[in-house]
């Protein structure tokens, strides 16, 4: 690729990005994105509320939480293990099969621009679109369970939370992307994936687990569930690669996926259903 | 990009780098220290300007520390007794009940003077009248706090429910001038500039105290003979993190530079006779050598980290 077409192939994906990110924020999947979201920032601001009134206490087999363990195991189950997949799902495989389905992939592949672009402009879209809303969520949730007090002992923890979401939406972004492009019907394979295959390889031992996104993730999350305890949700996964090999695994999904993905859109003939 | 959407992203952007900007001043600048809410800076208010000594302790992290869980098969007894003494008392479980406590000695307190000490966390408040009178205590409105008192030996206690979810107790005295305190009739602690100043810089902790040194002395805190021979200190304070292990700081201002001097080579003496008699032992050579003596002027400081491993260690010395 010489310099002029990267310049041409980065401008284009510009202008699809500028034209992709507002229709991606305002359609009908950010009614859901807002209730995935939503739902933990107002389970965080009841759960301060319980707090400060004295009246609920979380307590995990007899052992009390406090507000840094219950905003890891918020973190953990809602998002890493939940709104980041969901996420990825529906906005991944929608990137290409949207156009697909609304009929409208011919206006974009008609114009003089590359067909990687459309998909690489209309993944940006996405990531910025779900990151500017995640991340704003979950410093939300942090400062609403964290007493100010207790900042600066976990803060790095929130920056940690912060990256590995971006993480976690930029590989599955990339991965379901990928399927999206590639599939007839992206967004079973995506769910069943995301839900089904992801689980079950996480509890089967041996090296099955290295093919999933969550446990690299999780392997780089910084909370420690309260240990000690009989029964910890974190127990099943504790047996994690170590943080810098997860990103190397994980930069190397997602650009696999990316390429991937636009080599799919560069060479498949999509034929719209009349 | 249309007018909503930028709308969007500047309000996202913003509320991102706000929570992030304000993480950042709290962790670099210790933000909570002007801020009312921190360690024990709400309950502050209810402690007497006068107070020698002030203490905090966030109950809710030491309980579910690993640490205690790590201390507590060594000392099983112990375990039994824990609070259940006050739990008798007051009907209050210093385990489940409580998140975090503030304990104050007001000035001239002798060795035997119970503290005023302010609890938030959770309480039964029919529970507690209960029990206070069946041990013939009574009850009051004393400036709309609720105000039960009982008699032990020849002192009066009480506890009051100052604010929900806030109690204070001990000698009615005390409690009555707390809520005072309260109400600004008087003086409360967050006045007192020299105290407040040790107090935020000791307040990063888990547990923390200030106070003047003659009411530690006063206190009982230190045998007198020892406590003679001391160099001249005025105040003193203590600082330590819990988690797995122990993190803290003592310090103590001297009177004169002079005195912080000897203090620091008493310090020194006393560091060297124990890395000689602890040479044989791992870990509690461990323990002399996390030891790190600073300070500069008037001040002299003690740092000291006891990691989880030391304490198993020395868990492992005392045996079965």
């Amino acid at each position: 690729m010489t310099a002029t077409t990267r310049t041409r192939f980065w401008t284009a994906a510009t202008r699809i990005f500028e034209l992709s990110f507002g229709e991606m924020l305002w359609s009908r999947r950010t009614i859901f994105m807002a209730l995935v979201v939503g739902g933990p920032v107002l389970l965080a601001i009841a759960a301060r509320f319980a707090a400060v009134n004295g009246s609920v206490r979380m307590r995990v087999n007899g052992v009390g939480l406090g507000s840094d363990d219950v905003f890891g195991m918020m973190i953990w189950l809602l998002f890493l293990r939940f709104s980041v997949p969901v996420l990825g799902v529906f906005y991944g495989t929608a990137l290409i099969a949207d156009e697909v389905e609304d009929k409208t992939i011919t206006y974009l592949f008609t114009r003089p621009i590359p067909r990687a672009a459309v998909l690489i402009g209309k993944y940006l879209a996405y990531l910025a679109c779900t990151t500017l809303v995640v991340l704003p969520a979950v410093t939300i949730i942090y400062f609403a369970l964290v007493p100010l007090a207790q900042v600066p002992a976990s803060f790095g923890q929130l920056l940690e939370d912060l990256g590995i979401l971006a993480l976690g939406l930029a590989v599955y972004g990339a991965l379901f992307a990928l399927m999206g492009a590639s599939l007839k019907r992206p967004l079973i394979t995506g769910l069943v994936f995301a839900f089904g295959w992801e689980q079950v390889a996480l509890l089967v031992p041996g090296y099955l687990r290295q093919f999933t996104v969550v446990y690299h993730l999780q392997a780089l999350f910084p909370h420690a569930m309260p240990s000690g305890r009989a029964v910890s949700l974190q127990a099943v996964f504790r047996d994690t690669s170590s943080p810098v090999t997860s990103v190397c695994w994980l930069l190397a999904m997602m650009g696999a996926c990316l390429a991937l993905a636009a080599r799919a859109v560069e060479r498949r003939e999509y034929v719209l259903e009349q | 990009m249309t007018r909503r959407t930028r709308r969007f992203v500047l309000i996202s952007a913003s509320v991102l780098i706000v929570g992030i900007g304000t993480g950042l001043i709290a962790s670099y600048f210790g933000l909570r220290t002007l801020t009312f809410g921190g360690n024990g800076t709400e309950e502050l208010a209810y402690i007497p300007h006068d107070a020698a000594l002030v203490a905090f302790v966030d109950v809710r992290r030491v309980m579910d520390s690993e640490l205690r869980r790590r201390i507590q098969p060594l000392r099983p007894g112990a375990r039994l007794n824990d609070g259940r003494d006050f739990l008798t008392r007051t009907g209050i479980n210093i385990e489940t009940d409580i998140d975090l406590m503030v304990a104050a000695l007001p000035p001239g307190g002798a060795s035997d003077r119970r503290p005023l000490v302010l609890a938030r966390g959770r309480f039964d408040r029919v529970r507690i009248e209960g029990l206070m009178r069946e041990r013939d205590g009574g009850a009051e409105d004393y400036r709309g706090a609720r105000l039960l008192t009982s008699v032990e030996g020849d002192q009066r206690f009480a506890v009051a429910f100052v604010e929900p979810g806030l109690v204070a107790f001990g000698p009615v005295a005390d409690v009555r001038r707390a809520i005072d305190t309260k109400s600004a009739e008087g003086d409360s602690m967050t006045g007192n500039l020299e105290m407040m100043a040790l107090i935020r810089d000791m307040d990063a902790g888990d547990a923390w105290a200030a106070g003047r040194w003659d009411a530690m002395t006063a206190a009982g805190g230190l045998p007198q003979g020892f406590a003679n021979q001391m160099p001249a200190i005025t105040w003193f304070a203590a600082t330590g993190r819990i988690g797995s292990g122990i993190e803290g700081a003592l310090r103590a201002e001297a009177s004169t530079d002079e005195a912080a001097t000897d203090l620091r080579e008493t310090i020194r003496g006393f560091m060297a006779l124990a890395r000689l008699q602890t040479r044989q032992r791992a870990a509690l050579s461990t323990l002399i050598d996390s030891l790190q003596l600073g300070g500069e002027g008037r001040t002299v400081s003690v740092a000291f980290m006891f990691p989880a491993d030391t304490i198993d260690a020395l868990a492992a010395l005392q045996g079965p």
